[in-house]
């Protein structure tokens, strides 16, 4: 063998070792817009506290991607100042100050209308999973926007119900979710 | 062969195998995982959720989301704020409902008090309920000034004008209790209440109205 045919060996085979890394990178997906808004019931009035500052990121790999959705406590707004201290205080907001959500989702699903989901969310200091929720799928070009509700409680994450002019707040906490991902 | 064109080959062979253990088009390899599948796979998360997030090293992290660490670490000093501004208010509140009684009672004694078809004693029952409406609101008062204020907050919302509110039902408890005390003077005196103390129940009826207001800006959405 010459030296010039293994220089040209060892070439190709640089070149295919580069190749292999770059075909079988993951897939990602980058969440471009969010709102996110809990609604608290009450007796004498209903609330809801929107946030838009989540940030999330899927990784797909083996025909599977995992998500990852986090968002400050802090930025949910319910229109009152002094209602959304409290919402952090009682959830121990500054203690806890980030809502995660994890899922794990087939990489097909991006082509479905609906989708079930199980969910991980931790929040305030407590972890929680909700079996096969369901979400609306709508794909437009690279851009996939999902809707859905979380059926959250208080009880769920072990936060005393709020209470005013002694009446406390109902346990359920559904939590809309309207999000647009984006694939890269 | 030469020696030269010899390691030449060995480092091809190495490359061929480097490629056959890490799988180009096929589904099973990462390249930036391990080529090798754990002996044990990790165990399913709780409760066997088929669906459930693994504890896999592509999983995203926190830190892939670019938070800054003010917003993602615990504030420990930030949520004792909070604690004792949560209960301070929530004193306030029980107090401004029990506050409520006796202000009510206050205004109903106060058909009795004046005029002149008066008793002494309705008028003594009068003072004595406004007596006890004015240190509870104190009280009441005292809670909601000395909570704690959380730096960079903006009132917002229903509570703007439950604080509004308080310049006019805060001045009025003041002020009424002294008009009263002038007006119960000149009554005693078997005078006819007259000068700034007949002021003392139009001033009394906008405190009161205040505080009521100010009472349902936080309970009932509007």
């Amino acid at each position: 063998m010459t030296k010039r045919k293994l220089a040209a060996f060892l070439l190709l085979a640089v070149a295919n070792v580069f190749a292999a890394n770059a075909f079988a990178a993951d897939q990602q997906w980058i969440l471009k817009q969010s709102t996110l808004a809990y609604h608290v019931s009450h007796p004498l009035h209903q609330t809801d506290g929107v946030s838009h500052a989540a940030r999330g990121k899927g990784v797909c790999h083996d025909g599977q991607c995992e998500f990852l959705i986090a968002v400050p406590v802090k930025t949910f707004d319910s229109g009152d100042s002094n209602r959304d201290l409290h919402m952090i205080q009682v959830t121990r907001g500054a203690e806890f100050p980030m809502v995660t959500v994890r899922t794990r989702l087939p990489e097909s699903a991006a082509t479905s209308a609906t989708v079930k989901a199980d969910l991980e969310i931790q929040f305030a200091g407590q972890t929680a999973h909700y079996k096969q929720v369901p979400f609306q799928l709508v794909t437009q070009g690279n851009e996939t926007r999902i809707s859905g509700t979380i059926p959250a409680t208080l009880a769920d994450f072990k936060i005393d119900p709020p209470s005013l002019l002694t009446m406390p707040v109902k346990n359920d906490i559904p939590v809309r979710v309207e999000m647009t991902w984006g694939s890269q | 062969m030469t020696r030269k064109a010899k390691i030449s080959l060995g480092i091809g062979i190495l490359f061929l195998f480097v490629l056959a253990a890490n799988p180009v088009w096929g589904q099973e390899g990462n390249a930036t995982a391990p080529a090798q599948a754990p002996a044990n796979p990790p165990a399913k998360p709780a409760e066997n959720l088929p669906d459930a997030p693994s504890s896999s090293k592509t999983e995203p992290s926190l830190s892939d989301l670019g938070f800054s660490p003010e917003e993602t670490e615990a504030n420990a000093r930030q949520q004792a704020l909070l604690d004792k501004r949560t209960h301070m208010l929530k004193i306030h509140q029980r107090m401004g409902l029990i506050t409520t009684i006796p202000l009510v009672a206050t205004v109903v004694t106060s058909m009795n008090a004046g005029g002149k078809n008066t008793s002494s004693t309705s008028r003594d029952l009068h003072v004595a309920l406004g007596s006890l409406t004015g240190d509870l609101y104190g009280i009441t008062s005292y809670y909601a000034i000395r909570a704690p204020r959380v730096p960079g907050t903006e009132t917002r919302g229903q509570i703007r004008l439950h604080k509004t509110l308080a310049w006019i039902h805060g001045p009025g408890m003041i002020l009424t209790p002294i008009l009263g005390a002038m007006a119960f003077n000149e009554k005693n005196n078997g005078q006819k209440v007259h000068g700034i103390a007949s002021a003392h129940g139009p001033v009394a009826i906008v405190t009161a109205g205040a505080f009521g207001a100010a009472l349902l800006s936080v309970s009932v959405k509007f």
